[in-house]
């Protein structure tokens, strides 16, 4: 048998990585209580000090040194419990983790009329036991983390990278939280600070930037069983990394690989590839419908029905999206300003007031097109129209791939897929990758309206094909589909393959149209629900405002 | 070189021999009109190196000689002159022609005739002769149906054969074929097929015009190339190597269904499907019923435009069979009806996903044939 020692010290491996850890457990345990303002502070990193203050309901003076019991938990007594768990922590194991590998202070009240408890820990055990009087709340302060366990101190990273995690942590519970007020001290510097006013843009405003916030559109979605709410950007402003992508399930901060596939599905054909979408996402859900208790930290979940998480989210987003409007378009979109205050104020900002004042129109229909006269044709390549809101350059071929990929993907929720029979089949070779890639998708093929029998070795007949590829040539859009579907696992084959159709399919740039032809494509991209990007998600339309163009001309300054 | 003709001749031959020019050569002389002054006649020579287009005009000659010019240089400038007496001089060795039309004056730098590609000669080989009309009336029926894309060579041409007393001409593009047979003026020894690229055809047909005199059409021994020599211009091509397609095989030996309708109702009801079917890859719907016992059978052609609308419009046919459904590309489908001269055509249907057949009534010269796209009906 291990010594209770080791047991408790190998527990709090798990718990306490980094500093970072005993800030998300105190922030957790925070909330739990009910806090409604709750200020954080790290220095030497977090190595020196974690300091987590908060003024929730506070622990009864007889139960603070069960606290540091492991297992003690006063928010679930049974396995029922644990089933429906509402709380953020409920394992009953973080104190004491904490406890096992720093110094601890705890400083609590329940109530102004009840004499506050102070303890401090060393080692985990109790040093010095008193009352000691505070307003309602608690503040546990750790010191000296890891002193004792050289191997994990050599293990942390340079201040700035430790402080990066707990900024981090501090940021999604923010923004899980927007009615609880946070602020964030790192080296006796305000990092983070929000109002707590419930604003979920003003919360954003603050990490990201006012401008991202304004041009963000709201997401709601509700089913019988869960909801989906929050923030998303529309695509033309993503980023690189996923930084600015945030998820919570009942407000816990979770990083699920089948949401990330949610939001991009959702996105898909409307990035670059590489970039990343923006959005802040919480699903309420019943705690019975969704396993938290996959790991210590709580950041895994698994889902009851997988598949009914990953169609909301997809749907709720969709939603937005289909509001969303072009990066040009941001004088459009309000941002309820929200208090006396600035929401957040970011350290390396200079300026301490709040962004700039919102504009008053809603958020309406944006996303789509307003009806266009066609004016002329650019370099056989671009056309021209005029917009009741400016000059519109379009790409002939990027919205030509747009109305031809939504045609695809509405015929496929809609009738049945339409073929084109050939009199004659043509022959296709494939080279041997080629073939393989064949073996694997010939059913998606067949699915869209490919027609394609084996004919001797890596020798193919082609019967038919869908009926929207019309006059494009069928045979290097075979070629390309097995070239790029290579590397595809079977979800969104159909996309792709949409995609490819739509790009072979679509009017080349360089072909001459005539002035009936441009008035047909722009009639038929107005009508798109995402018309300003294209399938490989460049854009489709570029707009000069009448205000960009009187400052061209410089008739406005 | 000292010549003199009237600007609408010149003009007439310029325009004849105008496409054949290459538009974008790597040889520019290709992009340049030969033009020899030749016994009492002015000889006018395009190419792009695939076709070329000779064309007499009549002349008066003063002195031989001969020079290239740049094609649309010449033709737009000779285009804008009065009809009125146009000069040529250049002198002998020279390289600036001059162009001198009663008050306008021009000249040109051109390239040395020894310079031009040669035009092969084909006086050897498979000769056959046909009437103007018929050939004009065949090549119209079928181009139409040569594939435009350079994907698969043959089909971008025609497959001409000639085979005792008959000549026959098809196109096919892997969506549908025309097949049309003709006479020939006199007969010919064994069987010659080639595959005339549709261009060429086309240009032929352009050039025949009004010509009323027979056309003369030759292949050379190695069939690598064909001569047409019409009243006033020649043309000699290459020719498509390769096999094209056993068509005989596609077309449907027999039929369950079959309506006899009336060519300008059928395209009118077509084309106002086509107004609905561009929003839907340009799918028609024909539903062929029988006639009862008081009221006759009928075509029912319909669109339908997703989120956009839909369209139906019948018309009366002779129908022989069961009820019958096929969706055809009504691009398709308006082709064969614009070229069709006689009054009336049948259509043949077996199944909605076999090929449809189109058959003018009164002669069996004619046979074209569509492969349905499948759809959900």
């Amino acid at each position: 048998m291990l010594s209770p020692d080791v047991v408790s010290r190998i527990a709090a491996g798990e718990v306490v990585e980094r500093p970072a850890s005993i800030v998300k457990e105190l922030v957790e345990n925070s909330i739990d209580a009910g806090a409604d303002r709750i200020d954080i502070e790290c220095s030497g990193g977090g190595a020196a000090l974690v300091c987590v203050a908060d003024n929730g309901q506070g622990i009864p003076a007889e139960q603070v040194d069960m606290a540091f019991l492991r297992h003690a938990t006063s928010k679930i007594a049974s396995l029922d419990d644990l089933v429906n768990v509402h709380s953020l922590g409920f394992r009953g194991e973080a104190l004491p983790s904490i406890a096992a590998v720093a110094d601890v202070e705890v400083s609590t009240s329940i109530g102004d009329a009840v004499p506050g408890t102070y303890l401090y820990m060393r080692g985990g055990t109790i040093q010095h036991h008193e009352s000691r009087p505070r307003a309602r709340g608690t503040t546990i302060a750790v010191r000296r983390l890891f002193r004792h366990f050289p191997a994990r101190l050599k293990f942390l990273k340079a201040e700035s990278t430790e402080n990066g995690h707990s900024a981090q942590v501090v940021s999604q519970y923010a923004l899980a939280y927007p009615s609880l007020a946070f602020s964030l001290l790192l080296e006796d510097r305000v990092a983070l600070r929000s109002t707590g006013n419930g604003d979920l843009r003003d919360v954003v405003a603050g990490l990201f930037g006012a401008e991202l916030a304004r041009a963000m559109v709201p997401v709601e979605y509700a089913s019988e069983r869960l909801s989906v709410a929050g923030l998303a950007a529309p695509a033309s402003l993503s980023r690189a990394g996923r930084s600015h992508q945030s998820t919570f399930i009942n407000h816990r901060w979770v990083r699920s690989p089948l949401l990330q596939r949610a939001i991009d599905e959702a996105y898909r054909g409307m990035l670059h590839e590489g970039r990343n979408p923006i959005a802040i996402l919480n699903l309420d859900l019943p705690p019975n419908r969704v396993d938290v208790n996959v790991h210590p930290s709580k950041a895994q979940v698994k889902f009851a029905d997988e598949q009914e998480v990953f169609r909301a989210v997809r749907e709720a987003l969709k939603g937005a999206l289909a509001r969303t409007s072009v990066a040009t378009d941001s004088r459009h979109i309000s941002l309820s300003s929200g208090g006396t205050q600035g929401a957040w104020l970011v350290a390396e900002a200079t300026q301490d007031s709040a962004y700039p004042p919102a504009a008053a129109e809603p958020t309406t229909g944006a996303g789509s097109l307003p009806p266009l006269r066609v004016l002329g044709q650019i370099r056989n390549t671009y056309v021209a129209a005029e917009g009741p809101d400016g000059l519109y350059l379009i790409d002939q071929h990027a919205a030509h791939e747009r109305v031809v990929y939504d045609r695809l993907i509405g015929r496929r929720t809609g009738h049945e897929i339409e073929v084109q029979g050939l009199l004659e089949p043509i022959a296709i070779e494939l080279t041997p990758a080629e073939d393989a890639t064949l073996s694997t998708i010939m059913d998606r093929l067949t699915e869209v309206g490919f027609a394609i029998e084996a004919f001797g070795s890596r020798t193919y007949l082609l019967r038919s094909f869908p009926a929207v590829i019309g006059e494009a040539d069928v045979v290097d859009i075979v070629h390309d589909l097995l070239r790029e579907l290579t590397d595809v696992n079977q979800r969104g084959v159909y996309e792709r393959l949409a995609t490819s159709i739509a790009c072979h399919a679509a009017v080349r740039a360089g072909k001459h149209l005539a002035t009936e032809e441009m008035r047909h494509l722009i009639r038929q991209l107005e009508a798109s629900t995402q018309p300003r990007t294209c399938p490989h998600g460049r854009p489709t339309v570029v707009r000069f405002d009448e205000a960009q163009l009187e400052k061209m001309f410089g008739r406005r300054t | 070189m000292r010549v003199s003709c009237l600007q609408e001749n010149l003009s007439r031959g310029l325009g004849a021999v105008g496409r054949s020019v290459a538009v974008r050569s790597t040889l520019p002389v290709a992009q340049n009109i030969l033009i020899v002054a030749e016994e009492s006649r002015l000889k006018l020579v395009a190419t792009n190196l695939e076709m070329a287009t000779t064309c007499w005009v009549g002349a008066k000659v003063e002195e031989e000689g001969s020079i290239t010019v740049p094609a649309r240089l010449v033709t737009e400038f000779v285009n804008s002159l009065p009809n009125e007496l146009v000069n040529i001089e250049m002198p002998a060795g020279g390289r600036t022609v001059q162009f001198t039309c009663g008050r306008f004056q021009a000249r040109m730098n051109g390239i040395d005739a020894d310079d031009f590609p040669p035009v092969p000669e084909i006086a050897d080989g498979i000769g056959a002769e046909v009437e103007a009309d018929g050939l004009r009336e065949a090549i119209s029926r079928v181009t139409m149906a040569a594939a435009t894309d350079e994907s698969r060579p043959v089909l971008t041409g025609i497959n001409v054969e000639f085979e005792g007393e008959r000549l026959t001409l098809a196109a096919a593009d892997g969506f549908r074929l025309a097949v049309y047979k003709m006479p020939l003026a006199k007969a010919i020894e064994g069987k010659t097929t080639v595959i005339v690229p549709a261009r060429t055809l086309n240009e032929v047909h352009r050039l025949l015009g009004e010509q009323e005199e027979p056309v003369y059409i030759t292949v050379n021994e190695q069939r690598s190339q064909a001569l047409f020599r019409l009243s006033n211009a020649e043309i000699v091509t290459q020719l498509v190597q390769g096999t094209f397609p056993n068509y005989s095989q596609v077309i449907p030996k027999s039929y369950d269904t079959r309506a006899v309708a009336d060519v300008s109702e059928f395209t009118r009801v077509a084309r106002m499907g086509s107004v609905f079917a561009r929003d839907a890859s340009n799918i028609v719907r024909l539903l062929v019923t029988p006639g009862g016992e008081m009221k006759p059978g009928k075509i029912t052609v319909t669109a339908q435009a997703e989120e956009i609308g839909d369209n139906t419009g019948d018309l009366d046919a002779l129908v022989d069979g069961k009820e019958a459904k096929i969706a055809f590309n009504v691009k398709y489908l308006l082709d064969v009806l614009g070229v069709v001269k006689q009054s009336q055509v049948a259509l043949e249907v077996t199944t909605p996903s076999s090929p449809g057949v189109i058959r003018p009534i009164g002669t069996d010269n004619y046979v074209h044939v569509i492969m349905p796209m499948f759809v959900q009906w």
